[in-house]
């Protein structure tokens, strides 16, 4: 394996133009924490941006920060938490989840562009990300968007740069837009709900006006296993279905009394503040129960995004049919899915629950010799999947970048 | 017109006859404009400086027509211009001589409200305002608020991505819009997102919103739906000088507050409005900011009190503070009816729509009134303040000779400001014919060509609004050509492992 430690960007134009060259395609990566996503590459050639790390701008009263894409994430939300700041969209940490020691780099995490249970309000990475510089399959730099919220100039390629897992462009330096913490948060626990039940409760928790930043349940048996973070909360292995409320204090109280009320006919709510609330949405956040650790470690995890109020239908099948376990967050508009390891990773099943309500469906762990044969990622309708292709290709011709990563059967 | 739009193909316009034949079998009736009075509505839109009658309208009312249309048109070689409700302020809807205007204004219906998603599905030609009191009966409404929203259409808000004044907190359409049905010029139909949070693969409904209609026709959205805060309270704050109302925002944003919407005037605008709606706006002062908070009455009531603290700690000298919605609305009627105010002043403005980093706020005044003197002109300028869109209103007679050459020197002089001050051309306007000739002051040849080439992979024969967003138009197989850089692997200095 040969590994290129790049440390600006051009000595990224100059490994991509040597790629062209040469006919070699590279494997993009920061840490590779989120190596094990996707299929296999079709290279053994390895672009490393770790070295391209730097914090070029921080402007907290602009709300933007400037970052190489190889800049860690970790330091980064250690940086702006100082100045009392965040990502609004709650980038997953995926290292519990997939068995990997690193957390990974600001690039890794608009690549994947995974985003927490605040993007129901905040949006995901998308959303967030104002500008990029990149180099394309051309070997060229090029950049995209600005260093302001507000701007319409030109196409937004940054849309196209998260969550394209490298397959577009090599990210060397992006604007993301940070938003303050908020003062406070409360969450509303209600138990025992059935993943039905709890689907209502959440719908008409997101239906109110009480701003609800986060809607999740996790049905009893996500709960057999002790999961950190959750401590206390598992307590008898009742369901647990959870609202956060953030803002400032006094608002962040009050609109949890009103949606207590609200919910009133789903049972009597209990009420975590800060600190503790800010544990169990991390564990959501990161799937902590089905972490590579922990008892379902070796199971398959899908990751199934639908519209939400179709989400305990298709979580409460696919666990029946499959003998899995089902966590909900985005009200239900997200299911991960831990099943029992199968060749197939009961795919078909999948994604035919997935299809029939137009949701989606994303191999997120497996054992590579799994993911040979299952497509990771979700196959689109032919007239897209067509335009897609064009539209990858317009940024990289000759496919050396993580050339294989998004699809099945693809050679060096 | 001193914009250059693509030369006219003599073939086709040998063809018209031909061609609105042609069409009449595809879309049949009154879809079919083609005498020079009917036509004369469409010949510009928010733009009115520029107008070009089309070679022949086209009113189609279901998608497959839209398809049969396009797919004709890119068979027959025939440029296509997309059209909403016409409001563009960027001219991205302005006709070819010798193109199709396709209006969407038939596509009137709202297809289905989901209030357990918060979703509404609804056909392009609905208004923005109208798809809000469409929802509004379940205490929902749809966020971005673009001030033409009693005429704007969604369609054309998803081609422009628009803003409006609340889009500081709730974001612009592309952070509203999750699905779409999309034609591409050859007439595929294409079915992009629908009702979950976030598609699979590459984030194609990202990229078409804000594409100024060069990447496909929308035949259908799917937009999220918010309830509606409990209230709404705001501020009125005068300063004597600019660059304390400047640091009033920064100050306000510094203390973690984001305001439902934060605007600003400048003492001509003050001046113009107040003469116009008499909201009661000081006078005597340099720089006007309404700020408004919303959400629940306990929280507005409180970050009122603060942003209350933070303004005469920035030296506020006049400050008034919102009890009613009456006196609300007040507050905001002069802002809102800015530019019709500004129209009552001059004959003619020019309105530009520029960001800047909140930051340089004072600096940009300062360099907008030294290009004021250096052009012999007056401006006045709108700002929403918090995300640091600026709108100066350049003042002009266009029946004097020379005037409007001056005001697009002076308007343009203010975009390469921005620009300058590390901001871009355009906020929420688009890019358009207007700023097109300006895309070089922040992109370089190889941006540009990165974004032509995306055209390509979605219109390979240019064909659909031609003439927009990009100065110079290259053709796909030039753009797709690789450069050869040196063969050999080198980076000897490149550390290995």
């Amino acid at each position: 394996m040969d590994t290129l430690k790049v440390r600006d960007a051009k000595d990224v134009e100059e490994v991509v133009r040597a790629a062209i060259a040469n006919e070699q395609p590279l494997e993009i990566i920061g840490h590779g924490s989120k190596r094990g996503i996707g299929h296999a590459m079709a290279t053994n050639a390895v672009l490393d941006l770790s070295a391209l790390n730097a914090v070029t701008a921080y402007e907290p009263n602009e709300l933007i920060v400037t970052l190489q894409a190889g800049a860690p994430l970790a330091d980064v939300l250690s940086l702006i938490d100082a100045k009392n700041q965040q990502f609004a969209f709650e980038p997953m940490d995926t290292a519990p989840l997939l068995g990997t020691p690193a957390r990974g780099t600001i690039g890794g995490m608009i690549a994947a562009g995974l985003a927490g249970p605040r993007r129901i309000r905040a949006g995901g990475a998308r959303d967030h990300l104002l500008g990029a510089h990149a180099v394309s399959g051309f070997g060229d730099s090029f950049k995209t968007g600005g260093k302001v919220v507000k701007n319409v100039t030109g196409y937004d390629l940054c849309k196209l740069l998260a969550g394209s897992w490298g397959t577009l462009s090599v990210m060397t330096e992006v604007t993301l837009k940070v938003m303050p913490k908020p003062e406070a948060e409360r969450t509303l626990l209600l138990r025992g709900l059935d993943d039905a039940a709890a689907n209502k409760a959440m719908t008409a928790a997101l239906g109110s006006p009480f701003d609800v930043s986060g809607a999740a349940h996790l049905p009893h048996q996500a709960l057999r296993a002790k999961t950190e973070g959750l401590g206390d909360l598992a307590g008898e292995g009742e369901a647990l279905t959870a609202l956060r409320l953030e803002g400032i204090t006094a608002s962040a109280t009050h609109r949890a009394g009103s949606l207590s009320e609200l919910l009133a006919p789903f049972g009597t709510a209990t009420l975590i503040e800060d600190a503790a609330s800010a544990a169990l949405w991390a564990t959501i956040r990161d799937v902590l129960p089905f972490a590579a650790d922990g008892a379902l470690g070796a199971w398959q995890v899908w990751r199934i995004v639908c519209p939400p109020a179709s989400g305990a239908a298709l979580g409460t099948q696919l666990a029946r049919e499959t003998g899995g376990d089902v966590i909900y967050d985005w009200g239900g508009g997200l299911i991960w899915a831990a099943l029992p390891p199968k060749a197939d990773a009961h795919g078909p099943a999948v994604r035919a629950r997935a299809n029939a309500v137009g949701g989606h469906a994303m191999l997120i762990r497996a054992a590579e010799d799994i993911r040979r044969d299952v497509d990771v990622f979700h196959p689109q309708a032919p007239g897209i999947a067509a335009l897609s292709e064009r539209v990858r290709a317009s940024f990289d011709p000759k496919t050396v970048l993580n050339r294989g990563r998004l699809s099945r059967g693809a050679t060096a | 017109m001193a914009i250059m739009m693509p030369a006219s193909d003599q073939a086709v316009l040998a063809r018209r006859a031909e061609i609105i034949a042609a069409l009449r079998a595809i879309v049949p009736g009154e879809g079919v404009i083609d005498t020079p009075a009917e036509m004369r509505a469409y010949e510009s839109d928010g733009l009115t400086a520029y107008r070009q009658p089309p070679m022949v309208v086209v009113l189609p009312d279901t998608t497959e027509q839209v398809s049969l249309v396009l797919k004709y048109c890119a068979g027959q070689n025939i440029k296509v211009v997309p059209r909403g409700s016409g409001t563009s302020l960027s001219g991205g809807a302005l006709p070819l001589e010798d193109g199709v205007l396709l209006g969407l204004g038939k596509f009137k219906r709202i297809r289905e409200i989901d209030f357990d998603n918060r979703v509404v599905v609804t056909e392009p030609g609905v208004t923005n305002l109208a798809i809000s009191q469409a929802v509004a009966h379940a205490g929902f409404y749809y966020a971005p608020d673009p001030s033409s929203q009693i005429a704007c259409s969604i369609g054309g808000n998803v081609a422009e991505n628009s803003g409006g004044v609340h889009c500081l907190k709730y974001g612009m359409t592309t952070n509203n819009v999750l699905g779409c049905e999309i034609v591409l010029m050859s007439g595929e139909i294409l079915r992009i997102g629908g009702k979950g949070c976030e598609n699979p693969g590459y984030d194609l409904m990202g990229v078409i919103t804000g594409s100024e209609g060069l990447l496909g026709v929308i035949t259908e959205v799917t937009v999220r739906i918010l309830q509606k805060p409990e209230t709404a309270r705001a501020l009125m704050v005068g300063f004597a000088e600019v660059e304390a109302a400047g640091e009033c925002v920064a100050r306000i944003i510094g203390a973690g507050i984001i305001p439902g919407g934060m605007e600003m005037m400048d003492k001509p605008a003050i001046h113009a409005a107040e003469a116009f709606v008499h909201a009661g706006y000081p006078l005597d002062v340099e720089a006007l900011l309404i700020i408004e908070l919303d959400g629940p009455k306990i929280e507005v009531d409180e970050l009122i009190a603060r942003v209350e603290t933070i303004a005469r700690g920035c030296g506020s000298v006049t400050l008034q503070i919102s009890n009613s919605e009456a006196e609300r609305n007040l507050f905001w009627a002069g802002r809102k009816a800015a530019f019709p105010a500004v129209g009552r002043i001059s004959p003619d403005y020019l309105c530009m729509d520029g960001t800047i980093p909140r930051g340089a706020l004072p600096k940009a005044l300062a360099r907008i009134r030294e290009l004021g003197e250096k052009y012999q002109l007056g401006c006045a300028n709108v700002f929403h303040a918090g995300d640091g869109n600026l709108h100066p209103l350049i003042l002009y007679d266009a029946n004097k000779p020379g005037e409007i050459e001056r005001a697009e020197a002076f308007g343009a002089d203010i975009l390469r400001a921005c620009v300058e001050f590390g901001g871009v051309l355009t906020g929420e306007h688009g890019v358009g014919i207007e700023k097109r000739d300006l895309m070089p002051e922040m992109f370089t040849e190889i941006d540009l060509n990165q974004q032509q080439r995306l055209k390509c992979a979605f219109d390979a024969q240019g064909l659909l609004n031609p003439g927009k967003v990009f100065p110079t138009l290259h053709r796909c197989a030039e753009l797709g050509r690789m450069h050869v850089h040196a063969g050999k692997l080198a980076f000897p200095d490149i550390p290995r492992f």
